[in-house]
């Protein structure tokens, strides 16, 4: 009997535990990765930035906030998405500090010259398939019809007679929102989808691996994520480097910016200094992105 | 009979059985609260005509505007459960009978420990099998991308095996060895004996083993995610590329937020019911057992 209700005892302690780490999960995401931003700052900041618009640069924004509120806990920094357009027309009309954004800032949104961007990172999509594929060059005819369904084998762009597979990233991916509209021509009031067929993947390394596996596959991926498993094919005869996406004929590439309306200052400056510190750069953005010290 | 009487005696062990048993109860329905709140704004703002719509295209800077149809989704879940089951049933079942009324001793304890394995190897593990393995294996023969709804198929038949295995080996092994005896004393074959005695009479047991398997099946995620191919179309045929409701969920929830995520959760949802009818199915048939005898 006393060994039973010891039993019973052990059950229930484990289950109080199991609950409490459940409980304590859940609270303790900011904590991870806390490291990186000590180094970079000595002095700390205070006060709350908001910050909203692009749902690429989101993402990251987020990573660096939670970094950098973990560094100056007096600080609070507020990240919203709801799109480029949605950022640069707010910290326009000062609802907000810092407008994230993955496009340039159009000359009509900047009549005044009030708003100031700062480049944080360079995005490069490359155009991959498997390396045994002998296909070099593909027109942006050619990739738009792969990828939305009308061309299917691969005999019809100068390779092998074999089905295509057409490998992409997930909807809520940044990589895929620019592909999407830079090499389909998706629009808002003209949406056009990969095929429906299409693998759907939700990392830049599981597409590298999906098509890595897979001869007959054609994918894309951030530059940064490319190996000797996949291989990058030219776009309209052009190599995607850092040169042919900064001097813009390479078409597959865009800036991410952090908007301010005037000099930044305060927590807003540390902010930003703070996404442009090398222990960020490296340790974050240069996981999905080129950071922007080597693209400039 | 005595025990319950010892336990009735003992207001510790009462107490904490008593917390035991609240914090599973809480636990689900914390589960169900927290999913049905989560789906609350997709199934308001988008409706029942989006969400169980033919169109899977998330609009993510205008979640509103998107089609969150997840039908191709809830096809593709039942058609792999049900290939699952046709692989992982016949497969099981006759691995039971073997263990139980054919094999000898010493052959049925190794089998027996390898299905033990088998239950214990990790999804993600068979999902690497899948996709290092069968998935190459398949492209070759059928001369496509090799995943899809046969892949899926496969891999859930290979988890579903050793539910399936050992549950209908307990309803063989808890029939009165009187069948057997008499079935054999009236000069039946052990052939005849398994066929039209043992197993009709273990039936509902081992229909309760495959409705188990089942839901061992139906929610499965990894491996699933991994041989799929995790496309946004309605699949029919095995080598066409489809998703799961839970692959789906899987695949898009790390960057979704807002309605996009609520979608989410209502798929969620959806699973939680069709599961949820899963065990209802074996009460049913429990009932009926129970009335049969």
């Amino acid at each position: 009997m006393t060994s039973k209700t010891k039993g019973f005892l052990g059950i229930a302690a484990l289950l109080v535990v199991l609950l409490a780490s459940l409980a304590s999960a859940g609270c303790g995401n900011k904590k991870e990765g806390s490291g990186g931003g000590e180094a970079a700052q000595t002095q700390k900041y205070s006060g709350t930035v908001k910050c909203s618009g692009s749902t690429t640069v989101l993402p990251l924004a987020q990573e660096a906030a939670d970094r950098f509120m973990e560094a100056n806990p007096d600080a609070n920094i507020e990240v919203q998405g709801g799109g480029s357009s949605v950022g640069i027309t707010q910290v326009k009309d000062g609802v907000v500090d810092i407008g994230m954004s993955s496009r340039d800032i159009k000359q009509e949104e900047n009549a005044d010259g009030a708003l100031m961007p700062q480049k944080i990172a360079l995005d490069i999509i490359s155009v991959v398939v498997h390396p045994s594929n002998k296909v070099e060059n593909l027109t942006a005819e050619q990739v738009k019809d792969i990828f939305t369904g009308k061309i299917t084998n691969w005999k019809d762009v100068g390779g092998e007679d074999a089905e295509i597979i057409v490998v992409v990233r997930d909807k809520a991916s940044g990589t895929r929102e620019m592909f999407d509209e830079k090499a389909l021509g998706h629009k808002k009031d003209n949406p056009v989808e990969p095929v429906s067929s299409a693998i759907e993947c939700n990392s830049n390394g599981v597409l590298r691996e999906t098509v890595a596996s897979k001869p007959k596959a054609i994918g894309y991926v951030s530059k940064g994520y490319v190996n000797n498993s996949i291989k990058e094919v030219k776009y309209n005869g052009v190599a995607p480097t850092v040169q042919t996406a900064k001097d813009k004929t390479y078409p597959l590439a865009r800036y991410l910016y952090l908007i301010t309306k005037g000099q930044p200052s305060g927590a807003a400056k540390g902010f930003i200094d703070f996404v442009l510190s090398d222990a960020f750069q490296n340790d974050v953005v240069a996981k999905e992105y080129i950071p922007i010290k080597q693209a400039q | 009979m005595r025990e319950r009487k010892a336990k009735k005696g003992d207001p510790l062990a009462r107490a904490v059985m008593l917390v035991c048993s609240s914090v599973c109860i809480l636990g689900i329905a914390l589960i169900f609260i927290f999913i049905i709140k989560e789906s609350l704004p997709a199934f308001r703002e988008l409706g029942p005509s989006n969400l169980f719509g033919a169109q899977w295209s998330p609009d993510v800077s205008e979640p509103a505007a998107g089609k969150y149809g997840m039908l191709a989704f809830i096809n593709g879940t039942l058609l792999t459960t049900l290939g699952g089951l046709l692989l992982g049933a016949p497969l099981g079942i006759s691995t039971a009978i073997f263990l139980d009324q054919v094999a000898p001793r010493r052959a049925a304890r190794v089998i027996h420990r390898g299905v033990e394995m088998l239950a214990g190897i990790p999804s993600v593990v068979i999902g690497w099998f899948g996709l290092t393995m069968l998935v190459p294996f398949l492209a070759r023969i059928s001369g496509t991308g090799g995943d899809g709804l046969l892949a899926a198929s496969i891999v859930l038949g290979i988890m579903t095996l050793p539910t399936i295995t050992f549950l209908s080996l307990e309803a063989l092994r808890s029939l009165p060895p009187e069948y057997k005896e008499a079935s054999l004393a009236m000069g039946a074959t052990r052939w005849q004996t398994i066929r039209r005695i043992l197993v009709p009479a273990a039936r509902r047991g081992i229909l309760v083993a495959v409705i188990l398997g089942m839901g061992r099946a139906i929610g499965e995620t990894m491996a699933v995610q991994m041989v799929i191919g995790n496309a946004r179309q309605a699949a029919w045929g095995p080598f066409q590329r489809t998703s799961t409701l839970p692959s789906r969920i899987i695949t898009d929830m790390g960057e979704s937020s807002g309605l996009f995520r609520s979608a989410l959760f209502a798929q969620g949802l959806v699973l939680l019911v069709l599961a949820m009818l899963l065990i209802l199915a074996i009460r049913l048939v429990n009932r009926e057992r129970g009335r049969g005898r």
